[in-house]
């Protein structure tokens, strides 16, 4: 996995190609292809004065454009499409050609979007089309067929396909465009975008350069497989992109999605440090914060983003997040909206407004935000699993299972929906099906810890005595072993349960040793003295064993010898309706 | 009997049985397709030439027009040509005429549209459906923007140039497509090509105007209308949901699309989908209670409580009982916290019938009727009404109880005219003449029925005619023209019904389960038995003690004694533990079949008596006059002819009179086989003639019934007797005849069946 392209031995090479497609998506307009290398570049050593590439090569055809193509360009960057596209016709050299047709397609795209406001009614919003797709598709085609097309006009021709919602197409033109121009990160990260799962991402061929390493890695943070993305991005750094703003922005998401919080923390931290004005990703930063309830910190970051643009979707969501640490929900909710006004398609403010109102109690307006999220996108597994919650909290444990399951679907490994669907499957009163989330919560990793302690009461419950106590056991040395003694409740329990079980099971000692540990806790102080006499008492009358009680906490013996831990595999969900 | 009225499905949209689309007030703008509508209603008033006759039908068009998605102008003109061919030549040319002009055009139509109707009394009033339109139009077209107003112009514009274009270069296209026209749902699956592409490009793209609300609501409620009356004028599944996703894609709002789309996606049997549906429905589904706290948590709270009813009702459409059951525990829970007396009934009538679909016997009281009726829910009223009278039906209470309820029902039933119920109370009535054994009266049911108008208006052409009742009227009379040996009119019944009720479609198992019965009891009568044992699998699938019951028929025709019994003993076993009394009879009746043709004659009469006994006591007389048939051939078989011919006389009328034809042959041959021993014990030898031919008619008679349903066996044997007998008379040519035909049967068919002889 960690193995890259052999390319990436030449960083002087790969600065130097990053120099050259600068400037060649400079004089076409892809600000974001620019940005992006620029970042990569800026990363890296600076070549030394004969080493720098020599522009690109001028020909004839560039020569006789020249004029008109400054001209529009000035145009171009000032917004004035039509204005561009007007002075470039007829121009035949292909960085003209590419301006030209970059610009109807911007200008179409415009006037789309002046359009909805515009629109007469809301059945037509959505029916607003880019007038100019269908001709700019026709024109591309032909060039297509032709052969004529660069890898700009390759990517220009699948933005357009993908807009008339071809994908399939658009797929197609992207990996030629990736093959024909690899440096063009703009048509990798369309690529992202339409590439569903791993399955369709195996059966394409790429070219082997080493910026499909770079495309790799973020398709795997986008499809969820973090463990090769970071590994991914791992090795870029040991390459030499240690500076990369980029790659470290990507890791600390990738941290953030395996909610590993305090390295995503660490890695944001040193991005800001690196670049502190950057806007980007900072929501996913204030949600980590929030998460931790580091109320200073956020509140640093919010004023700090305020500052710097405060008309950012990203500053909304984390001024959102601010207020909702310090529960001003109405406010959060506003600012949610207000992230939502300026951009509509944006899924982590629906999701974040659904929770402010779920806060406020508000419960049908949380589940419209939340339906509004899987709008956007399906594979959102909040608003699923906040839908779940809403229904939960409206006393619907039949209903809300539905949404748990759709979300279980889209993380399988989570063990939050797993705890969640054996909550509601406790509730309906099916305790095998309980049990059964339970159990597989507890072996996809459990991040609440509750998961056993639940299964060891269920058992008890369904009146089995070995299940909980062995449940009980993994619990206690879980907990141990991470040295956190937080759920002292729940670990008082696990000692009662345990010495009760070992005293009727006549292993004196151990039963002992938990009466001893119950009496460290206040609400068990009682019932351990209660059993530690009982366990003398029969003590006295049977054999006298030679109990040292001076064992010293390590669940050892007590695990391994007389308790069978449980093997299981984990147990399907089976899952009773679809 | 299945149950009746599975088809009691809350939906919101509904109110006793009829469906609205919610109406969300005015929500309707200006496209060029209503321009070109207000145009032809501006001619209407203005001109004075139409004739009575043109007007009246120009009349019974607008209501369509208006309601109707946009048409092309092609379509708009032909349609409007049909009418009045004078009349759509000035639309053209008025039209032509603002598309062609300016914008000023377009602008002065609107400034003089409004003087017609505001002046004077004109032809249409400002509250009239015409009126409200126009006015709907005049203030959406003031409402409209400088860049909007051009925008509609420029559409205006291509709107007519398509149309022009279409018409002058290749008139065929054109017409081919406005066939149609008369058919207005149909008009909905037009789509106009993409002029804009100069390649023939391979998407298809549909550039239909957009629906606006009015018009989407229009559509949902026509669409599920068809759905619930007749589903196969509604647009086909596949055309339907991506109707509804075009929809949805641009205004996921629009809550009762997805109701719509639960329901198309039920009749396909797509359980994802309609989960998936019905759920976003009710979660979009903001029910009008305004802001208030306290109204705004009762309206949530209300479609709650519906939401977790609704999924039971889709789980028990899908047989997920158990799942159901949790959905309807939590709707009853929520329930009774808000104190939703209503929606608890709906739970009430719900659970009982998840009760009775899991097949243990629960009863639903009178006293949940009587509070129905307190609540004045009619409709639930009187399908517990119902259910009590089927469970009485069943359960063995008499006849004019049970009939009295029904009426008093009906009563109920004309009252609020809920008429899907009045065809439910028929059909039970029929079940129930059925079940009785009265084939005349259940005729009689299910031709009233068939031959009933509905109370409902009769919409968009169509009658409401494909609930449950009406499939189960028609399985009945398919059963009981086959009875008659009408073979030919049963499977036109059953093609009809095939029509009717698609095999995917909700009601389809009863009559795949009436037409497989049909069939086997054919096959049987014909003594092909392979045929009769490969269907009984697929009457298994449908019906697990039907099958077990036919199964054990065919193991007994092909003389496997001790597996046929092994088969009799657990269906009866079982039969007795639902409480199928009908089955248990017959069961009964064939074990003691069994015992005979292992000569036990004695054995069976005991379990003759006991059906008898239970026959009676269950009022169900066709079968109690089986046994008596039954009882009589084990009597005459054990010697006492006499004896046996005496009960007969009871069980001999009803058969005639309502029997089918097989029964009413075996009842006649064994009367003739009585006559025949009874004979040889009379005296004279003139009385003994005089008995003889009485039996020799009887045996005509039972060989006409038997010739009639294919019973080849059963005839081969009458002959037999027949020359016996003709023998004994000493009429030879008779005899020889009769010698002859038996011969011809007797080379057809290999003998293998039981002997006549130890056979009814």
């Amino acid at each position: 996995m960690a193995a890259l392209s052999s390319q990436f031995a030449d960083l002087v090479e790969i600065k130097k190609q990053l120099t050259v497609i600068i400037a060649l998506c400079r004089e076409r307009g892809l600000m974001h292809s620019v940005k992006w290398a620029s970042e990569l570049a800026f990363a890296l050593d600076p070549l030394p004065m004969n080493e720098l590439p020599p522009p690109p090569p001028f020909t004839e055809e560039d020569a006789q454009d020249l004029d008109a193509y400054s001209l529009a360009k000035s145009f171009f960057d000032l917004k004035e499409y039509d204005r561009a596209a007007y002075f470039l016709r007829g121009c035949r050299s292909q960085k003209a050609y590419f301006l030209y047709m970059y610009s109807r397609y911007l200008s179409g795209e415009k006037k789309k979007d002046d359009e909805t406001v515009d629109s007469l009614g809301p059945l037509e919003k959505g029916q607003v089309k880019n007038e100019s797709l269908r001709e700019l598709r026709v024109e591309l085609s032909k060039k297509h067929k032709a052969r004529e097309l660069d890898g700009f006009g390759l990517y220009l021709y699948g933005v357009v396909l993908r807009k008339l919602d071809l994908l399939k197409e658009a797929i197609d033109v992207f990996v030629e465009a990736t093959h024909c121009l690899p440096l063009h990160w703009g048509a990798w990260l369309e690529l992202c975008n339409l590439v569903e799962n791993k399955e369709m991402l195996k059966s394409m061929s790429f070219p082997d350069t080493w910026m499909k390493d770079f495309f790799l890695a973020h398709i795997y943070t986008e499809m969820q497989m973090i463990e090769e993305a970071l590994q991914k991005y791992q090795s870029l750094i040991n390459v030499g992109f240690s500076k990369s703003t980029y790659i470290i922005s990507q890791i600390a998401v990738a941290y953030h999605n395996i909610r590993d919080i305090d390295k995503a923390l660490s890695m944001f931290n040193e991005l800001r440090e690196q670049d502190p004005y950057r806007i980007e990703n900072m929501d996913t930063f204030s949600n980590l914060l929030y998460v931790r309830t580091m109320k200073p910190e956020l509140s640093y970051l919010a004023h700090n983003l305020c500052d710097i643009d405060k008309y950012r979707v990203e500053t909304c969501c984390v001024i959102g997040n601010y207020y909702s640490l310090r529960s001003q929900h109405e406010k959060a909710a506003l600012y949610f909206q207000r992230a939502l006004k300026l951009n509509p398609r944006c899924l982590g403010a629906w999701t974040l407004m659904g929770h402010e109102y779920m806060e406020m109690k508000n419960t049908s307006a949380a589940i419209q935000a939340y339906r509004h999220a899987i709008e956007v996108n399906k594979r959102d597994y909040r608003a699923w699993y906040g839908l779940g919650q809403t229904y939960e909290i409206l006393k619907m444990p039949f209903y809300c299972l539905y949404y748990y399951r759709r979300a279980h679907q889209l993380r399988p490994n989570d063990s939050r929906m797993l705890v969640a669907l054996g909550e509601c499957y406790e509730k309906l009163n099916q305790l095998v099906e309980a049990t059964k989330c339970y159990w597989r919560a507890y072996s996809v990793g459990d991040v609440e810890r509750m998961a056993l302690v639940k299964l060891a009461k269920l058992h008890e419950q369904l009146n089995e005595s070995d299940h909980p106590a062995q449940c009980y056991v993994i619990y206690i040395k879980e907990i141990f072993e991470c040295g956190e003694l937080m759920e002292q409740v729940e670990l008082s329990t696990a000692f009662r349960y345990l010495g009760q079980y070992y005293f009727k099971n006549k292993q004196y000692d151990d039963a002992s040793i938990c009466a001893q540990r119950c009496c460290n806790y206040n609400d068990a102080r009682e019932e351990g003295k209660s059993l530690l006499r009982q366990i003398s008492q029969v003590r006295g009358q049977g054999e006298t064993s030679s109990s040292d009680l001076s064992l010293p906490f390590i669940f050892g013996p007590l695990s391994a010898k007389n308790t069978p831990v449980r093997r299981m595999s984990p147990l399907n969900l089976s899952s009773v309706t679809p | 009997m299945a149950s009746v009225h599975e088809s009691l499905y809350f939906n919101p949209m509904m109110t006793n049985g009829v469906v609205h689309a919610n109406v969300f007030g005015v929500k309707d703008w200006v496209t060029p397709y209503k321009i070109t509508v207000l145009m032809l209603l501006d001619e209407m008033t203005i001109s004075t030439s139409i004739t009575l006759l043109d007007r009246r039908r120009l009349n019974k068009l607008i209501l369509p027009l208006l309601q109707s998605p946009d048409m092309t102008l092609s379509q708009l003109i032909k349609t409007v040509e049909d009418s009045c061919p004078q009349l759509a030549y000035t639309v053209h040319l008025r039209l032509q005429l603002m598309a062609d002009g300016e914008l000023k055009d377009m602008e002065h139509f609107f400034d003089m549209l409004p003087s017609p109707f505001n002046e004077t009394e004109s032809e249409a009033h400002k509250t009239s459906v015409v009126g409200l339109f126009m006015r709907h139009m005049v203030l959406a077209y003031n409402k409209l923007s400088f860049s909007q107003v051009y925008k509609l112009y420029t559409a205006l514009q291509q709107y007519y140039q398509s149309y022009e274009r279409k018409d002058s270069p290749a008139a065929e296209p054109a017409e081919d497509t406005d066939m149609e026209l008369t058919n207005t749902e149909e008009l909905g699956g037009k789509m106009e090509k993409e002029e804009l592409d100069l390649e023939p490009s391979d998407d298809e793209v549909s550039t239909r105007g957009p629906l606006s609300q009015k018009q989407a609501e229009y559509f949902l409620a026509q669409q599920a209308y068809l759905l619930k009356n007749d589903e196969n004028k509604a647009l086909d599944p596949a055309a339907l949901q991506k109707e509804l996703n075009n929809m949805l894609k641009f205004n996921p709002d629009f809550a009762e699309a997805h109701y719509l789309s639960y329901l198309n996606s039920m009749r396909v049997q797509d359980i994802f989908n309609s989960t998936d549906s019905l759920l976003h429905y009710f979660d979009r589904l903001i029910l009008p209670g305004g802001d208030s706290k306290s109204n705004g948590d009762e309206g949530c709270g209300r479609s709650l409580r519906y939401a977790a009813l609704n999924l039971a009702a889709l789980h028990c459409r899908f047989g997920h009982y158990e799942q159901a059951e949790l959905a309807l525990q939590e709707a009853i829970r929520i329930a009774q916290e808000s104190n939703d007396h209503v929606c608890l009934q709906h739970c009430l009538s719900w659970l009982y019938l998840l009760e009775q679909m899991k097949g243990s016997d629960s009863t639903l009281t009178e006293h949940a009727v009587k509070m129905a009726v307190h609540f004045c829910l009619p409709y639930l009223a009187s399908l517990g009404i119902q259910s009590l009278v089927q469970q009485g039906a069943v359960g063995g209470k008499t006849a004019n109880k049970l009939m009295d309820a029904l009426k008093d029902t009906d009563l109920l039933h004309w009252k609020h005219s809920l008429s899907e119920l009045i065809d439910i109370s028929i059909a039970q009535k029929t079940a129930i003449w059925r079940m009785y054994g009265k084939s005349t009266m259940a005729l009689q049911q299910a031709q009233v029925l068939l031959s009933m108008n509905s109370l409902e208006p009769v919409n968009l052409g169509v009658q409401q005619n494909n609930s449950e009742a009406f499939a189960v009227a028609l399985c009945h009379l398919s059963e009981l023209h086959a009875e008659q040996g009408l073979f030919a009119a049963a499977s036109e019944i059953l093609k009809h019904l095939r029509e009717r009720f698609p095999p995917h479609s909700q009601h389809a198992k009863l009559w795949m389960l009436c037409d497989q019965k049909i069939q086997f009891d054919r096959a049987m009568n014909d003594g092909k038995y392979h045929m009769a044992d490969s269907l009984v699998v697929g009457i298994a699938a449908l019906s697990k003690t039907e099958g077990l019951y036919r199964k054990a028929l065919v193991l007994k025709a092909q003389n496997q004694t001790t597996e046929a019994y092994k088969v009799l003993q657990r269906l009866l076993l079982y039969c007795e533990k639902i409480k199928g009394t009908e089955m248990t009879i017959r069961v009964m009746l064939s074990l003691a079949e069994l015992h005979w043709s292992s000569s036990c004659h004695a054995v069976a009469l005991p379990l003759l008596l006991r059906s008898l006994a239970v026959s009676r006591e269950y009022h169900l007389q066709y079968l109690a006059s089986e046994c008596i048939l039954h009882l009589a051939f084990s009597q005459l078989m054990l010697g006492i002819p006499e004896q046996a011919l005496n009960i007969l006389h009871m069980a001999i009328e009803p058969i005639l009179a309502h029997g089918a034809l097989l029964d009413k042959g075996r009842a006649m041959l064994l009367v003739a086989k009585c006559q025949i021993v009874t004979a040889s014990s009379e005296p004279s030898k003139q009385q003994k003639t005089q008995a003889l031919e009485v039996a020799v008619q009887n045996l005509e008679e039972a060989g006409t019934y038997f010739t009639k349903v294919d019973c080849k066996e059963r005839v081969r044997d009458i002959y037999y007797l027949q020359a016996r007998l003709y023998h004994s008379l000493g009429k030879t040519a008779e005899r020889n005849k009769c010698a002859m035909l038996f011969r011809q049967h007797n080379q057809e068919l290999p003998s293998q069946g039981v002997p006549l002889i130890t056979r009814l």
